[in-house]
């Protein structure tokens, strides 16, 4: 069964009195344990794609449903609820909280997951031990390397159970060899935990780690 | 639990120290406006906290302590024979005009009776023995005169209003709201000194009740047979004296004026930093709603951190001003500060900062959590 499911897709910003469609119908699917690269030029719409898929961005229209049930774009207050139960984030620049060290980054977003106390730093040193960065747990991010602060923004969506990890550009800030060795282990968590991974690139890197390759242009996906 | 709001806040200390010393500012300045202001205030109803009377009949209208009228002293018989009362005085309070030995004069506040051992008058006493002055042309003079008349000493002579009086003793915090010193004399030569105002004539009688007897009854029976005059229980006449300055010099006006301006300073403060450093966390508020944070949980961390700079900022202003305390105690500077206008304070600034918190509460409402994926 499919955790992920977007069918025909369409955005249209709207500025001032014209109106720019980004995406055109976009469909796209996603199975438990599949690797997923999405790539695309610059500017054809990858990033506002993740945001609809990752429950940020209400679609013009169209469906999206996680874990088989469709998102009701007439409530986007259950949007925030979503994100907290089924989706892990990795951003382009990181987004660790400066003043929280690794292992505090990751304790946070699992408190806010609904995860306290004790359970929360079980959890939150297992993910960090997964991704290697035991010995950095309490580092602020300021200490640590470009390719560290990635595996702990790796570590932070993996950490609880959300069946869905999103990423945009992960390895845009990073150069090239410890951009491979980033998704070398993106890939194999991935892969043991069991997680459904959309990487939105256009880093040529990432289709050597994907099950499948999609692409998108002129607002659609083809695969 | 990870504790964002305080991380954040101590995480850039030069923004923490200025909003705290902000707050403690502002709370400094509230602190000593107001004590300033109840120390002085406290002046003007000294002699009747101190002073062991129940009631106080005065002239009809006489707006305080200080500012007396006369009336006839035989109307203390009248009060004397009403149920309820178990000791009747007439009281003289009165300026004199002392007579400096550089040659200059200054006011004194003359406070006379018959028998001073009956009404705690005076009630710190430091030399002297206020049962001698029945004796004869003597006076107790209080500490602060020094400062107005220069060093005086038992046995020394000064003139009051042309007589020459010796005194006696010594005594301390008898002042009047005038910050005129007070001087205590014998009911008899107090009249001597001004006989065309106060001959056979008194301007208070004290009243002290029987034990049991109900002060607001037994205060209308003296008005009732006392037409002219007005019957004070000893609280409202104390409202009523500091009232007088408060209501009709600007020193009530400028209290509040200064207590507002403190406090908007603080608000401003506050609001003004905590505003900026929300802005400069934006994007992380972005990443707390990406994650799935709502706006409950980034409302709570600013509030949080209005909360911390709040009970900080006051502990600090509360330190400075016991600081001050001495210093300006010092120069002559009472602070009058009670617990519970503190508890008053601290609640202020609690509610202050939360309030300036809010406008940053506008900004995060209204923000786009896809910010996270923007350069
Ligand atoms: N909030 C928005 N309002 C208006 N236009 C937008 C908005 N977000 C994205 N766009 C436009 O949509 C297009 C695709 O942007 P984006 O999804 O960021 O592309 P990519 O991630 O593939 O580089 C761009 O032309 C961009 O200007
Ligand atoms: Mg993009």
């Amino acid at each position: 069964m499919n955790v992920l499911e977007a069918a025909d897709v369409v955005k249209t910003f709207r500025e001032g009195t014209e109106s720019v469609s980004v995406l055109r119908g976009a469909s796209l699917s996603l199975a438990r344990g599949e690797i997923v690269a999405l790539e695309g030029p610059s500017g054809s719409g990858k990033t506002t794609f993740l945001t609809i898929l990752g429950c940020m961005l209400t679609p013009t229209s169209g469906r999206v449903a996680i874990e088989g049930r469709a998102v009701d774009p007439n409530r986007p207050d259950r949007l925030p609820w979503l994100r907290r139960t089924s989706i892990g984030f990795v951003f382009q620049q990181f987004n660790l909280f400066p003043a929280l060290t690794a292992a505090e980054n990751v304790e946070y977003t699992l408190n806010l997951k609904g995860l306290k106390g004790k359970s929360a730093r079980i959890e939150a040193a297992r993910v960090l031990e997964a991704v290697g960065l035991t010995d950095r747990a309490h580092f602020l991010p300021r200490d640590l390397s470009g390719g560290q602060k990635q595996r702990v923004a790796i570590a932070r969506a993996l950490a609880g159970s959300a069946p869905i990890i999103l990423a945009d550009e992960p390895t845009a800030n990073l150069d090239s060899q410890v951009g491979s060795q980033v998704l070398e282990l993106f890939r194999d968590l991935a892969k043991r935990e069991n997680r459904a991974l959309l990487i939105v690139t256009h880093d040529p890197k990432v289709r050597g780690v994907a099950d499948r390759v999609a692409h998108i242009a002129d607002g659609v996906i083809q695969n | 639990m990870v504790d964002l709001a305080r991380k954040i806040l101590f995480h850039d200390k030069v923004r923490f120290l200025i909003t705290v010393s902000g707050v403690a500012f502002a709370v400094t300045l509230v602190f000593v406006q107001v004590g300033l202001f109840e120390g002085l205030l406290a002046n003007a109803s000294v002699t009747i906290e101190k002073i062991d009377a129940d009631l106080w009949v005065s002239a009809r209208n006489t707006p305080n302590v200080d500012f007396s009228n006369t009336f006839s002293e035989t109307m203390v018989q009248r009060v004397r024979s009403v149920p309820g009362v178990a000791r009747a005085d007439n009281l003289i309070v009165w300026f004199g005009r002392v007579a400096l030995p550089s040659g200059a004069t200054e006011n004194a506040v003359l406070y006379a009776l018959e028998d001073f051992t009956h009404w705690n008058l005076p009630w710190r006493i430091s030399t002297g023995d206020a049962r001698d002055l029945r004796r004869g042309k003597y006076v107790i003079l209080d500490d602060s005169a020094t400062k107005r008349f220069g060093p005086f000493a038992v046995g020394d002579y000064r003139e009051f209003n042309g007589q020459r009086l010796k005194i006696i003793g010594r005594t301390a915090e008898a002042r009047s709201f005038t910050t005129n010193p007070i001087a205590f004399l014998d009911y008899r030569v107090a009249q001597s000194l001004d006989r065309q105002s106060l001959h056979n004539r008194t301007t208070y009688i004290l009243v002290k009740l029987a034990p049991g007897a109900d002060a607001p009854a037994v205060a209308a029976a003296i008005q009732h047979r006392l037409p002219y005059n007005n019957v004070w229980t000893r609280d409202a006449w104390a409202v009523r004296s500091r009232s007088y300055w408060t209501d009709n010099t600007g020193l009530g006006l400028n209290m509040v004026m200064t207590v507002f301006l403190g406090c908007l300073v603080g608000v401003v403060v506050v609001a003004q930093t905590l505003y900026t450093s929300t802005m400069e966390h934006i994007k992380e508020f972005a990443t707390v709603k990406a994650i799935g944070g709502g706006n409950a949980q980034i409302y709570a961390i600013i509030a949080k951190q209005a909360v911390i700079a709040a009970v900080v900022g006051f502990a600090l202003g509360a330190l400075m001003t016991s600081g001050l305390r001495p210093i300006m105690a010092g120069i002559d500077l009472k602070l009058s500060l009670t617990p519970s206008f503190a508890f008053v304070v601290f609640a202020g600034t609690l509610g202050l900062c939360l309030a300036a918190s809010a406008i940053s509460f506008r900004r995060v409402a209204s923000l786009d959590p896809a910010l996270v994926f923007r350069g």
